[in-house]
């Protein structure tokens, strides 16, 4: 072995990178990590922080009154199966404001071609962005409920925690999340345009919301209720309550209950499985130019 | 050194049709290490070449080989270590060239510390210093062209394609991109295959060029064999081009009028010299005004009036 040498040579010439090459997984990983950071407004610009932190806070809101008042008049505030479809236009609006950020400006300042030119595959990229946008709708809900459960154990309310309720929601809040991340992706995939992307995806929940109330309405005063129940399923949140109602038991948001049955779930299973194939075929065509 | 070192792509008989177009036809081209410049118009088929050779899209018939390894089957494993500049533009506005890099170099499979450390290092390599922490939104176009480059070459691929990267650049922004594919062939040790539809830029960095119009090879050699083969000085003069066209075709030249200039071929294994001495004695005897006289070698037209090698 020779001596350590003393002197050192600053070499500023071109380096060799001999260190570690990690697979697609590393690289789908910080994809999604990168998406979701992005998702919340961080590594943006300030301007871009300021929805998503927005938005969070008022979904705590909620959570903040309802611990005020059990520990004023010792009774439960919002429930926990209730938090999302009583919080809908807010992650409705969420969803709008952060899915186009996902996919729209890799489509519009064709990005994509750099990331399919690289490891990474169509699927993969589809992949994390699903898994990016997923874990930023169940976090924008599942911390208040958190928070909320959290509050009712200090307060320490008569009778026993709501703690099975907790969880119910819990899991509705993934269903959830994954039904409105495909939503969300497949509606803002369309355009490469984000104020576009924002707008449908807005609209998509503004008519979905408008005709399930409608012809709820329009049902239910025609005396017709188990047609105005399954009217209900048109708005994905009422969508996902009624599978948390069939799956959990917990009691129905809108009051009148829902249709009988595992349907839900298997709506809930065609709604993603549809969203999804949009997705993919939009990103083949995408892919291949 | 192996064979892979040597050859780095090879097709055989490629062939690519979309519904309407027929992009490349029966190619058969293999590049060594270097740079290699792959030279066409306009809807050529260059972009279609190395879209095919990322494996990024199938083709017709034929068989396409990068770095040893099959396009069609091995895709991912190519897309591992090499390197792709597009033509087009792929820069996101609101992030700084620094973080684009970095997640690009991530997105190669690079672990976060060495993916920044790779990034500041290609990018001090490309020449952007201070201006990687701005938004790349405020560059200008060679910067832009910089920072494509730097997002290649961020993973140390074995082989980088560059299509058209002196595309909207000034001339000297064309200069210091040229000297950069240069280094990066001579210095880094990164194969380059680099395209253009100017010969005339090329020449002066590649060691190999190959030719392509209409998805079919016109030639495929050295850089030495091919600017011999078509030398041609342009001549103008104030007047009396045609008396000075039938002196030169007397004495024996080729020459041909197009225009106001006249221009006069030197075969491959002629003396160029002769050619010069003839010129000037006829310019002289003629008594004419010389507006400029220059050697026009490697323009693309000139390859394509050739019959293919």
């Amino acid at each position: 072995m020779m001596p350590e040498p003393t002197g050192v040579i600053h070499d500023i010439g071109y380096r060799h990178y001999e260190g570690a090459r990690l697979g697609r997984g590393s690289a789908f990983a910080a994809l999604t990590v990168h998406s979701l950071r992005g998702a919340f407004g961080f590594g943006r610009t300030a301007r871009a922080k300021i929805m998503p932190l927005l938005l969070s806070t008022i979904m705590l809101l909620p959570a903040v009154v309802s611990i005020a008042i059990m520990a004023l008049v010792k009774q439960q505030g919002v429930k926990y199966p209730d938090y999302a479809v009583f919080m809908q236009a807010v992650l409705a609006v969420f969803l709008a404001a952060q899915s186009p950020y996902l996919v729209a400006p890799d489509l519009r300042f064709r990005v994509l071609p750099l990331y399919l030119s690289r490891p990474v595959a169509v699927l993969d990229y589809l992949g994390a962005k699903l898994a990016a946008l997923s874990i930023a709708m169940f976090l924008v809900l599942a911390v208040p409920l958190t928070l909320l459960f959290a509050g009712e154990l200090l307060v320490d309310l008569p009778g026993p925690p709501h703690t099975a309720e907790y969880f119910s929601a819990m899991a509705g809040a993934v269903i959830l999340a994954v039904i409105l991340a495909a939503l969300g992706l497949a509606l803002a995939s369309f355009t490469p345009r984000r104020g576009l992307g924002v707008a449908s995806v807005i609209a998509f929940y503004l008519f979905t919301s408008a005709v399930s109330a409608v012809f709820y309405g329009v049902f239910m005063s025609m005396g017709r209720d188990t047609a105005g129940k399954w009217a209900m399923l048109i708005n994905p949140f009422f969508l996902v309550d009624s599978v948390q109602v069939a799956l959990f038991g917990t009691a129905p948001s809108n009051g009148d209950g829902y249709p009988p049955g595992l349907w839900p779930c298997l709506i809930v299973v065609m709604v993603i499985a549809v969203a999804l194939a949009g997705l993919f075929l939009r990103y083949r065509k995408a892919a291949s130019s | 050194m192996t064979a892979s070192a040597i050859t780095c792509i090879a097709t055989e008989g490629l062939t690519k049709r979309f519904p309407r177009v027929t992009a490349l036809e029966d190619l058969t081209v293999t590049a060594g290490a270097g740079v290699t410049g792959l030279v066409g118009a306009n809807g050529a088929g260059k972009s279609t070449l190395i879209k095919i050779l990322l494996g990024l899209l199938p083709a017709s018939s034929g068989r396409a080989r990068v770095l040893d390894m099959d396009a069609a089957t091995q895709g991912a494993e190519i897309r591992r270590v090499v390197g792709y500049m597009p033509e087009h533009d792929c820069l996101p506005p609101d992030v700084s060239a620094t973080e684009f890099v970095v997640h690009m170099a991530q997105m190669s499979g690079l672990p976060r510390t060495a993916a920044r450390e790779r990034a500041a290092d290609t990018l001090r390599h490309v020449g952007l210093y201070e201006e990687r922490y701005r938004p790349i939104g405020g560059y200008s176009t060679g910067m832009r062209q910089k920072v494509k480059l730097a997002q290649a070459l961020v993973h140390d691929p074995r082989l980088v394609f560059l299509d058209e990267p002196t595309n909207g650049l000034d001339p000297q922004g064309r200069d210091e991109m040229l000297a950069l594919i240069r280094r990066i062939g001579a210095e880094f040790g990164i194969s380059v295959l680099v395209t253009s539809h100017l010969l005339g830029e090329l020449e002066r960095v590649c060691d190999h060029v190959i030719v392509i119009d209409a998805g079919r090879l016109l030639r495929s050699s050295s850089i030495g064999e091919f600017t011999q083969a078509t030398q041609i000085i342009s001549v103008e003069v104030e007047d009396g081009l045609q008396p000075l066209a039938d002196r030169l075709a007397g004495v024996g030249e080729a020459v041909a009028v197009q225009g106001r200039t006249l221009t006069l071929e030197v075969p491959a294994d002629a003396d160029p010299g002769r050619a010069y001495d003839a010129l000037r004695d006829a310019v002289c005897d003629l008594n004419l005004n010389l507006i400029r006289l220059e050697q026009r070698r490697g323009h693309i037209e000139d390859v394509f009036k050739e019959p293919a090698a």
